[in-house]
């Protein structure tokens, strides 16, 4: 009986049925791509942009396309497109980076702590080796109470700039990550370098890995917190931006 | 096998061009989209490179999505 009466329903649905069919389909496509039938809509443009800098930092050497990373000459035109789209009042930079380039990273850093505008950096997951200069490189610096960086000493694996290096070179070159990040974050060169050649923290390994609250208690991040806060805080230093803006013009 | 050395691996064993031509960065309607070709013009979405979170929440070319360059 059942059967029938749904065969009915299937016959007089018929005119009805092309459109619907569609619109299924379109909704499996959806759950395909997403895992989920919708996904929330901004109502118009959002004045805070947003550079998620993850998985490797890529330099000058492409690597295979099965790694994630994060490739400067994408993100450079982006920090220069946020300093000059006047629409755009801050930004929140998210890391979860396992670290990379070394040249690269510093001129990310650069980049970020060279901008007129506010910005924000939280650290997710991890934000290691020289992902710490990019964290340190924002205005207010944030690190989830789970989240890690590893600090350690420049290696070297393969080349650079395609001669092997001295070990001057390569010091000088860690001189550069310690400066970069003493001068833009609260921590003293003789605690990040005490952190940096620590023993005993990493396998066969010098180094340190600062968990979230311990990161925030040696100076190196401003506070623990997530996205909450670091949208909250964001907000209050475009406020404060603003503030200033106005005061200029009067 | 073991290798003894601190050269990076893909400098030992290098991936192979064609791997590389598979993606691409493509400007899609005013954002940057990173793509692996199918076949033709057909590509499928995998990365969207844009600072703007509205970019992140259009459907059309969520990760995953399949869109046809013209």
């Amino acid at each position: 009986m059942g059967k029938n009466e749904k065969r009915q329903n299937e016959s007089q649905n018929d005119g009805q049925d092309q459109p619907k069919e569609e619109q299924s389909s379109s909704l499996i496509d959806k759950i395909q791509q997403l895992g989920q039938t919708n996904v929330p809509q901004l109502s118009q443009d959002s004045k805070i942009h947003c550079l998620t800098i993850v998985g490797q930092i890529e330099g000058h050497m492409q690597l295979p396309p099965q790694n994630k990373t994060t490739k400067y000459e994408h993100l450079i035109p982006q920090i220069v497109a946020i300093e000059q789209n006047p629409k755009i009042e801050g930004l929140l930079v998210i890391l979860n980076t396992v670290g990379g380039d070394v040249e690269a990273g510093l001129a990310i850093s650069e980049m970020l702590s060279s901008l007129s505008k506010p910005t924000v950096s939280i650290v997710l997951g991890g934000g290691h080796s020289i992902g710490v200069p990019i964290a340190v490189s924002c205005d207010y610096s944030f690190i989830a109470e789970t989240a890690t960086m590893t600090i350690h000493p420049i290696r070297l694996t393969g080349l650079v700039i395609g001669v092997p290096a001295t070990f001057e070179y390569l010091d000088k070159m860690q001189e550069r990550v310690i400066n970069f990040v003493t001068k833009h974050s609260n921590v003293s060169e003789e605690q990040f370098k005490e952190l940096m050649f620590a023993k005993g923290n990493l396998t066969r390994d010098i180094g340190t890995n600062v968990v979230g609250p311990d990161a925030v208690e040696y100076g190196l991040i401003d506070g623990v917190g997530g996205i909450g806060p670091a949208i909250k805080k964001l907000n209050e230093l475009i406020d404060i931006n603003k503030e200033s803006e106005e005061g200029i013009v009067q | 096998m073991i290798l003894y050395t601190s050269m990076p691996h893909e400098l030992i064993f290098p991936t192979e061009m064609n791997e590389y031509d598979k993606q691409k960065v493509v400007s899609y309607e005013g954002t940057s989209l990173l793509v692996e070709m199918t076949e033709g013009n057909n590509c499928t979405v995998l990365r969207v490179m844009s600072s703007d979170p509205a970019d992140f929440m259009n459907e059309k070319f969520s990760p995953g999505a399949k869109i046809t360059l013209t």
